[in-house]
């Protein structure tokens, strides 16, 4: 059998031409000198690998030499260092360094090699050349329409699939709802948002649906927030702050995502930045002395590289990188730009003796002036990064947007922009059509969104690595640790009330317009007026009021407390309920009320031992169209009787006992406490744009760090793709996971109580955009009236299911 | 004596979850060894421990005041500092040519059994942040980094996995991680870095409330966690969800399932350990926190940290009053230290399980971190003269030598290895050892290759930096 040899083709070529080269008979460089070379240095300078900047992988490369100059000189073995080095035995000069000596007699045949003047192989390399990425855009040609996908994202896919792959189906509407809902704002879609595409039969619906999903400002930004910090290393807490050496650039991101800035404006303000947005090429300074690669000029260098440009810097940050082209002047020259006063060049922590020169990588297109102040240097290097011919730049970022949104990049990994990409022409053409769009990232989210290869159905690789990777369709993403906390607070109703970042979500509108509110006119009531100094311990009484509605409200809230424990029922439906006098809850009632009469009841109970003062304070304003907000508020119209309500809101029978009730003598026991905050309160739950306070927003706890949330010290642009024990172990029994389950089980378990079969339905809906698989079996498990621990484990399922965690 | 465990059958099962984990965490752009996909494929020493159980010193521990006693000098108003080397006297200890410092009697009963080292040497880092030199041993990195480096017990995670499938193979005793002063800091160490968050630490910050990690939530009864299981296992839609990475999330929570419903749990449970036991341990948290370390050895843990925590100014990190401080942390450690050693030796585990203690740096009266240090002073005891007892005490960070005591797992009994200036400054004199060589020391024994490389971004990052940790092969017995 023939033996492969990777020189077999050469030889055979050589047989038939008799290459010049081969014309000194006495060195067979195929034979005696590749094998050598592979053998004692191939580890170090072949191929891709440059150790001191020096590769032999073509001849011109072994001409060109290293750090150290000229390796060889034809035909003078006694001048070249190449010679010299594998023969010294100078622990510092000797090559290869650590391992066994060159024996003597390879040695005499590099020698005669070296004298006959190099012959080599023409176009042998002793590794196929490393890949070079364009610098330039490129605008391919568009495949023509096939089948009517007139997506030009389509038409390229399409152009190729014609080689054997055949699209995949296109997905359900649900699926894409949530898919699309999910990676455009990072939110599940609600049941009844669900209920409404799915009878949407408009052809455009989905066209429609994605427009509607990126003019949501605030939600798109809370969302691609948790994108950008991740690339941009930007944090709330975290190492450095403790010393002020790090500073946030929060309040500029959110905003430039709010206001969808244009990327190219955004590179430019944060590469010659205002004092919102300098954090990012500040970097991160430690207490103490850091490594040469390590000061913030270099973290400049390293940071803007890797995050703009997916090149890898850090090698070269150090000593010409054996994985590149960048060489450690490179890097300095980059990091020289951003330092504000002359900048030693460190080969390994040790100084170079040579100053660094500001310049940027890509002098084609123009270079730095480096005597130029610092604040000049930064605008050219803006100019530059953003130059029109910088196609790096815009395929880059797009790239990230791809792998974003179908799971795996057109180059993979993203922050690797020198490996060749898997299609150069849909990578191209992202980026000239980005361009093109006035670097609009929501174009390009646009344009992916409605291509038939975003709506398709998701691949599923069944095995590890014994099948070939799936190719441009979507793949099965986990949710984000912030999609997953969002998710879980969408459905329980148990986030936070405050966002630790320094964000404006929607100017005054968050924060509820309290003008809508106006004076509040709640008097704190109960069955005498006395109350307020003492009632009997345990008393119950249930208060009532009956109003007419022109029309169903289009919203409508109310705020209650009461000393000690109440129950809330709108026309007989539990709505809220809470045991501590100290807090009040705000709730909506929109849902619960209707055109025509309708019914407040409100069963209160004192708490304590002894006598001890009670009182209930409730106010609600309901908003119905073309009217002033109708406004319901304890008072003397309102009647009380001694007989309780049961769970579902009803008397054993109707009681004959009606009573007006009494505002208390001394509100002031409770008022101070409530005045402010229940007016606000109401107005922050009256705002139909008031967005959840999300994940992306707070500080990383222990469970979004479990769930993968990155230590922002590091640009960290993946997150994990599967699950881990330790994980599951968290969301098993920890203490997060688990109060948000309590809190949820017991606003559904009062929202739906009496209703199971609709918890179940809007549950599912809601978690997964699907019904539940098994609704016999999760109905059997809940029974015909369930307590809030079985909602609890039901919810908990809910959250371990894939069709939750995952984006399909 | 029994195994506990099937080394084997772990591994095998280990490295076959691992292959899925890899593919994925490929396609993630995450780090892929660099010879091959398969850990097996480097040459790796044969290990000399299964187990390594890291004592950690937190807050510079000083060496003059514990195993490496100097002069002593009593307190005395008006003494000149410069003659105050250490404030306890010496013993003797079971090792006829090494003494330590009194109020170690148990320890020196236990040194025949390993090693001392007093030659331990940590750079000079400039202005000290306490975090910093923590970050650097414990990931063998100076930060910051370009990458996340993994924590010393990530690298056993990722590279030799957990012996006790069930058990975490990194867990971190004592440190609270949320606060406490540098938490941050903290954090960016206490973590498996590029490896991902599998290979993350188990954090145990309270040994006594270890078994409620462990435990199904609070207030939940056997009975429900089981039935809330059985509903799972029944809603989910098993046949459509046959890719690989949606797999994951089943095999975990079954992996966490059986933790939580094991027998190998009552391992985190040191309320189950006899009383007589339990009091000898019970010196406080470090205490129980050694209690806590050995009974999950002994269950299959593979790396387990104790930590005395890290809190500024706490603990070892004494910048007043170090006399007294040092005194009270000597009660705390030396019992628990002590009988970790004996209880491991009786169990006939000490053989498999390498023990090391170890701090960030020492202290000193006078010499804030070396001679020559750029290091801004940030104590306010005056170096002249003695005025005040809380000024008796060392209480500058000193980094030119410190201690580490190392047993078990293929060392050498009663080793005395380098040596300290006989006066100020009392820097390595013999034999110096970097964090460098100290960790490839750890990794020989444990079994890794010190120049163990991942692809990360593209780029090789080892074990020990630059892959040149070269193991100190006169610690081996």
């Amino acid at each position: 059998m023939i033996r492969f040899h990777p020189l077999g083709l050469i030889l055979t070529l050589v047989a038939f031409t008799g290459s010049p080269a081969f014309a000194a008979d006495k060195v067979d460089f195929a034979h005696e000198i590749v094998p050598v070379l592979r053998k004692h240095c191939g580890k170090c300078h072949s191929g891709a690998k440059k150790q001191g900047g020096f590769s032999f992988n073509t001849r011109n490369t072994l001409l060109k030499g290293g750090e150290s100059g000229p390796a060889v000189v034809p035909s003078k073995s006694g001048d070249s260092k190449l010679l010299e080095r594998i023969t010294s035995t100078d622990p510092d000069l000797q090559m290869p360094p650590e391992e066994a000596r060159v024996p003597v007699e390879d040695i005499a045949r590099i020698r005669e090699w070296i004298d006959a003047g190099l012959p080599w192989e023409d176009g042998f390399a002793f590794e196929k050349n490393n890949y070079e990425p364009p610098l330039r855009p490129r605008r391919p040609e568009l495949p023509p329409v096939r089948q009517g996908r007139d997506n030009p994202i389509d038409r390229l896919i399409d152009a190729r699939s014609g080689r054997g792959q055949a699209p995949l189906a296109t997905t359900t509407d649900a699926a894409f709802l949530r898919r699309a809902t999910l990676d455009l704002t990072g939110l599940l879609p609600t049941p009844a948002r669900l209920a409404e595409f799915l009878k949407d039969k408009r052809p455009d619906r989905r066209a429609k649906l994605i427009d509607e999903l990126l003019a949501n400002d605030v939600a798109y930004a809370d969302h691609w927030l948790t994108f950008w910090n991740d690339l941009l290393r930007n944090d709330y807490t975290g190492t450095g702050f403790i010393t002020g050496g790090r500073k946030q650039i929060t309040t500029w991101l959110h905003r430039s995502l709010v206001e969808n800035k244009p990327y190219d404006q955004m590179v430019r303000e944060l590469i010659s930045p205002t004092a919102e947005s300098e954090g990012f090429i500040q970097g991160i300074r430690w207490r103490g002395e850091v490594s040469a690669s390590q000061t913030n000029e270099v973290q400049f260098s390293q940071s803007i590289s890797q995050a703009l440009l997916g090149i890898n810097m850090k090698c070269a940050s150090c000593h010409d990188s054996f994985i590149d082209r960048w060489k450690l002047s490179e890097a300095f020259g980059l990091a020289a730009i951003y330092a504000s006063e002359p900048l030693a060049i460190y080969r390994c922590d040790k100084a170079t003796g040579e100053t660094a020169k500001a310049s940027w990588l890509f002098p084609e297109l123009g270079q730095i002036d480096p005597q130029a102040p610092q604040s000049e240097r930064l605008k050219q290097l803006a100019a530059l990064m953003t130059h029109p011919e910088n196609g790096r730049l815009s395929r880059t970022i797009v790239n990230r947007l791809w792998e974003r949104m179908l799971g795996m990049g057109i180059v993979h990994p993203v922050d690797a922009m020198n490996t060749e990409p898997r299609y150069s022409d849909l990578l191209d053409f992202l980026a000239v059509d980005f361009a093109d769009h006035k670097y609009d990232l929501k174009h390009t989210l646009r344009l992916i969104a409605n291509s038939k290869t975003y709506q398709q159905r998701v691949e599923t690789q069944r095995r590890d690595d014994s099948q070939p990777a799936p190719e441009f369709g979507p793949q099965p993403r986990r949710l984000t640790a912030e999609q997953f906390v969002d998710a879980v607070w969408q459905i329980t109703s148990a986030g936070p009330a405050k966002p630790d970042a320094a964000v404006t979500r929607g100017g005054a509108k968050s924060a509820g317009d309290k003008s809508v509110v106006g004076p509040l006119q709640a008097k704190w009531i109960w069955s005498k007026a006395e109350a307020s100094a003492g009632a009997p311990a345990g008393e119950s009484i249930t208060a009532r009021t009956v109003f007419e509605l022109p029309a169903a409200p289009t919203r409508a809230a109310a705020v209650i407390t009461c000393d000690n424990d109440y129950v809330l029922f709108v026309n007989g439906t539990k709505v809220a309920a809470d045991g501590n006098w100290e807090s009040l809850e705000s709730v909506s009632l929109t849902e619960f009320l209707r055109k025509g009469t309708n019914r407040i009841e409100i069963l209160a109970t004192n708490g304590g031992a002894g006598p001890n003062p009670a009182g209930l304070m409730f106010e609600a304003r309901i908003l119905v169209p073309e009217r002033e907000p109708v406004i319901v508020a304890t008072g003397e119209s309102w009647n009380w009787t001694a007989s309780k309500l049961d769970g579902n809101g009803r008397f054993a029978k109707e009681p004959t006992d009606w009573k007006p009730v009494a505002a208390v003598s001394n509100p002031g026991v409770w008022a101070g406490r409530f005045g402010e905050e229940a007016a606000t309160a109401l107005a922050i739950a009256l705002d139909p744009n008031r967005p959840m306070v999300r994940a992306s927003l707070v500080k990383s706890d222990y469970l979004q760090r479990t769930l993968g949330r990155p230590n922002r010290d590091q640009i960290v642009t993946s997150r994990p793709t599967q699950f881990t024990t330790l994980e599951a172990l968290e969301l098993a029994n920890g203490d997060a996971l688990k109060s948000y389950v309590e809190a949820g089980a017991k606003n559904l378990a009062a929202r739906f109580a009496g209703r199971p079969d609709e918890l179940i339905d809007w549950l599912f809906l809601f978690a997964t955009s699907e019904p539940p698989s098994q609704p016999k079996r999760v109905r059997e498990f809940l029974g015909p009236s369930p307590d809030e621990q079985a909602i609890e484990d039901l919810l908990w399922t809910v959250f371990m299911l894939n069709e939750f965690q995952y984006v399909r | 004596m029994d195994s506990p465990v099937n080394e084997n059958l772990a591994r095998r099962e280990f490295v076959k979850q691992l292959t899925a984990a890899t593919a994925a965490a490929w396609a993630a752009g995450a780090p892929r060894l660099l010879s091959a996909d398969d850990a097996s494929a480097i040459d790796h020493p044969r290990p000399t421990a299964d187990s390594c159980i890291v004592l950690w010193m937190a807050g510079g521990m000083a060496a003059p005041e514990t195993f490496d006693p100097k002069p002593y000098h009593p307190f005395e108003i008006g003494l000149p500092v410069e003659k105050v080397m250490s404030t306890f006297r010496s013993i003797d200890t079971a090792v006829d040519n090494i003494k330590i410092s009194e109020g170690l009697e148990e320890i020196g009963q236990v040194l025949d059994r390993g090693t001392l080292i007093r030659s331990h040497v940590l750079p000079d880092l400039g202005s000290i942040l306490h975090s910093r030199h923590q970050y650097h041993w414990h990931t063998g990195y100076v930060p910051p980094q370009t990458v996340a480096a993994p924590h010393i017990g990530a690298w056993m995670s990722r590279v030799l996995g957990p012996r006790n499938p069930v058990i975490p193979a990194f867990i971190n005793i004592g440190q609270r991680l949320e606060g406490v002063g540098e938490n941050e800091e903290i954090k960016a160490f206490t973590q498996a870095g590029f490896f991902g968050s599998d290979h993350g630490p188990m954090n145990l910050p309270f040994p006594e409330e270890a078994a409620r990690a462990v435990k199904p939530p609070r207030g939940m009864d056997p009975g429900r966690f089981a039935r809330r299981e059985k509903l799972l296992k029944e809603v989910a839609r098993r046949g459509e969800f046959s890719d690989f990475r949606q797999e994951s999330l089943a095999r975990s929570l079954e992996n966490a399932h059986r933790l939580l419903s094991s027998k190998d749990r009552e391992a985190f449970d040191i309320s189950l350990e006899p009383k007589e036991s339990f009091d000898k341990y019970n010196t406080g948290r470090f205490g129980q926190g050694c209690l806590l370390a050995r009974r999950l050895v002994e269950a299959g843990a593979r790396y387990v940290e104790v930590t005395t925590e890290y809190i500024p100014f706490v603990h070892w990190d004494t910048h007043a009053n170090g006399h007294e401080t040092v005194d009270r942390l000597h009660k705390e450690i030396d019992r628990p230290i002590a009988t970790l050693i004996r209880d491991l030796e009786a169990r006939g585990l000490l053989d498999r399980t390498l023990v090391v203690l170890a701090s960030e740096f020492s202290r000193d009266m006078i010499i804030e971190g070396v001679p020559g240090s750029t290091a801004k002073d940030q104590a306010t005891a005056p170096t002249d003269v003695l005025k005040e007892l809380k000024h008796y005490g060392m209480h500058r960070h000193f980094t030119g030598a410190s201690c580490v005591l190392m047993f078990g797992g293929g060392i050498r009994k009663g080793l005395l290895y380098g040596e300290t200036a006989p006066e100020r400054p009392c820097i390595a004199i013999k034999n110096p050892i970097s964090v460098r060589d100290m960790h490839a020391t750890i990794y020989r024994a444990m079994g890794i290759n010190p120049a163990t490389g991942f692809d990360v971004e593209r780029r090789p990052f080892y074990a020990t930096e630059d892959g040149k940790g070269k193991p100190v092969q006169e610690l081996f017995a």
